[in-house]
């Protein structure tokens, strides 16, 4: 119980001790003499009964409160772990007719094919590649959730520059301007401690999609600094924004915004980084402004 | 009389719609080819079968791969099995390479990189001996890589690897002087394309040269063949 429920509920019993006490003492005048005994009984017993019934009231309220609150807590758990075993079986279950088409399109492409089939069993070669490939995120997204972290010293500045480093060449034929900006003074980014391929990954993808995101004569900034004991990374862009209704729903798996049609991409990308980096004890979050452009910023704990 | 000079392949997976496709293909690769649908069965087919080589699915009813690779094990009976895994975990892979597999390769996967794999395992097996990738510890030359305890030196002084490095140095050592394309190692060893796999592979390869301390011209343990990959070119030997 919290101090101001004590006070409440005491108040009443408090009340009838101050009445009773005033009444025997004489201080309130009472026309009638032989109703002084029993104004005092009464106050002092009605008041107690009043308290100890708001004592229970107000106990009985909190742990109604409680229950309720690890029941849906629980519900989220339950939610989690259910998420969690359909994408594992959702792999499992896509893995072997994906191995059977597969080998059955290099089998047809091994016999003589005209033109036309040629062409035909190649692009539906890219598709299967294609389903394969989300079938290759959906179990990153669920070995990250069951798999320990295989934790190193990280220097993030290096990393930063390696996916800047990468991607630059697209950026510069896109004509994005694209430029990295890392703190010197008064010390440089602080190491992370964590799994440098996953922390890659999920830089990666957020570069990835800026670059896809803005049109020629945009600006991307990847920059990072260090706040107390936490290192953020920033992505922004001066792209078209994300709309106010669209801003939580990026995060979710298999979503694609408004502006995503006709980008390519699987939906999985921002839900694994969300993943990697919560696994890392760290926080996704993202500022957008329609027409202004968005910042996806990673906060992560240093090590 | 006609010697039939063909390998020998068992190729054990319930899905029909797997091994239909496979086995054509495995035939026409040049090997004589026998499909079970089941661990018991793989079991029995190995003593009268004989094959060079069982492609193993891992996940199976009544006898699962992983079962019947033990049992085989258990009777010292040393036919190279490569294992078809469906786990993306990186140290399942890797406890499947301890318990007796010679290889492994995760599905979906390309019947060519199948069949480059079963070419691989079948060079480098000697019939009826325990291969490298059971082995506790390995040397070469000045290098040793204690496996069971996920431990290296050199020149006797423990080396300090990362652990993505310290699980591609023993996919390499157990697998000597193989053609390691990018691709496969980033199979193996990470489990999951990464968009900038190669890269991530090359940053790891890059590190375990610093720390073998390799002459860039003249490498001890790791040579680039350039273009397709990497391959470990130090004589590898069995230690204790």
């Amino acid at each position: 119980m919290k101090w101001w429920e004590w006070v409440l509920s005491l108040l009443p019993g408090g009340l009838g001790i101050i009445i009773a006490s005033l009444a025997t003492n004489s201080i309130i005048s009472n026309p009638i003499l032989f109703m002084r005994g029993s104004l005092s009984a009464l106050a002092i017993y009605g008041g107690l009964t009043l308290s100890v019934i708001a004592v229970l009231a107000v106990l009985l309220w909190n742990y109604n409160q409680k229950v309720q609150i690890d029941t849906i807590l629980e519900m989220h758990k339950r939610a989690g772990e259910d998420r969690r075993r359909f994408l594992q079986r959702l792999d499992h279950e896509l893995k072997n007719p994906l191995t059977a088409i597969r080998a059955g399109l290099t089998n047809i492409s091994d016999g003589p094919l005209d033109e036309y089939l040629a062409n035909e069993v190649s692009a539906v070669q890219a598709q299967v590649l294609r389903i394969s490939g989300l079938v290759s995120d959906l179990r990153k997204l669920a070995a990250l959730e069951i798999t320990p972290l295989e934790r190193t010293k990280v220097n993030m500045a290096d990393l930063l520059s390696e996916v800047v480093n990468v991607l630059e060449d697209r950026a510069k034929t896109g004509e994005r301007q694209l430029s990295l900006i890392l703190p010197n003074a008064p010390w440089p980014l602080p190491e992370v401690d964590g799994d440098p391929d996953l922390l890659l990954l999920a830089v990666h993808n957020l570069l990835d999609n800026a670059i896809k995101f803005t049109s020629p004569g945009d600006t991307i900034e990847v920059r990072a600094f260090d706040d107390d004991d936490d290192i953020v990374i920033e992505v922004a862009d001066t792209g078209p924004g994300i709309s106010t209704n669209e801003v939580q729903r990026v995060w979710e798996e298999l979503y694609r915004g408004e502006g995503a049609r006709g980008v390519p991409g699987s939906g999985l990308g921002l839900p694994l980084v969300q993943a990697i980096i919560e696994k890392h004890g760290g926080k996704v979050a993202l500022r957008s402004r329609q027409d202004q452009g968005t910042v996806f910023s990673l906060r992560l704990p240093a090590g | 009389m006609i010697m039939n000079t063909k390998p020998k392949l068992l190729l054990v997976d319930d899905e029909t719609a797997i091994t239909d496709r496979l086995a054509p293909f495995l035939s026409r690769a040049g090997f004589e080819v026998r499909v079970v649908a089941d661990g018991e069965a793989a079991l029995r087919e190995v003593v009268s079968f004989s094959p060079d080589l069982v492609v193993l699915d891992v996940l199976m009813p009544r006898l699962d791969g992983r079962e019947v690779l033990r049992r085989l094990r258990q009777e010292g009976d040393w036919t190279p099995v490569i294992l078809l895994t469906q786990v993306g975990e990186s140290a399942e892979r890797a406890m499947a390479l301890m318990e007796g597999a010679d290889d492994y390769i995760n599905k979906p996967f390309d019947s060519n990189e199948l069949v480059a794999r079963i070419n691989a395992v079948l060079r480098r097996a000697s019939p009826g001996q325990p291969p490298l990738t059971v082995a506790e510890r390995l040397r070469s030359g000045d290098l040793v890589v204690d496996r069971a305890k996920q431990r290296a030196y050199l020149n006797n002084d423990e080396i300090l690897l990362s652990p993505k490095a310290m699980s591609l140095l023993q996919y390499m050592i157990t697998h000597p002087d193989e053609l390691l394309s990018r691709d496969r190692l980033l199979d193996a060893v990470w489990g999951w394309d990464y968009p900038i796999g190669t890269r991530t592979v090359d940053t790891r390869v890059a590190e375990l040269r610093r720390v073998l301390d390799e002459d860039f011209g003249d490498p001890r343990y790791i040579e680039t063949v350039p273009g397709q990959g990497y391959r470990f070119i130090g004589k590898v030997e069995k230690t204790s």
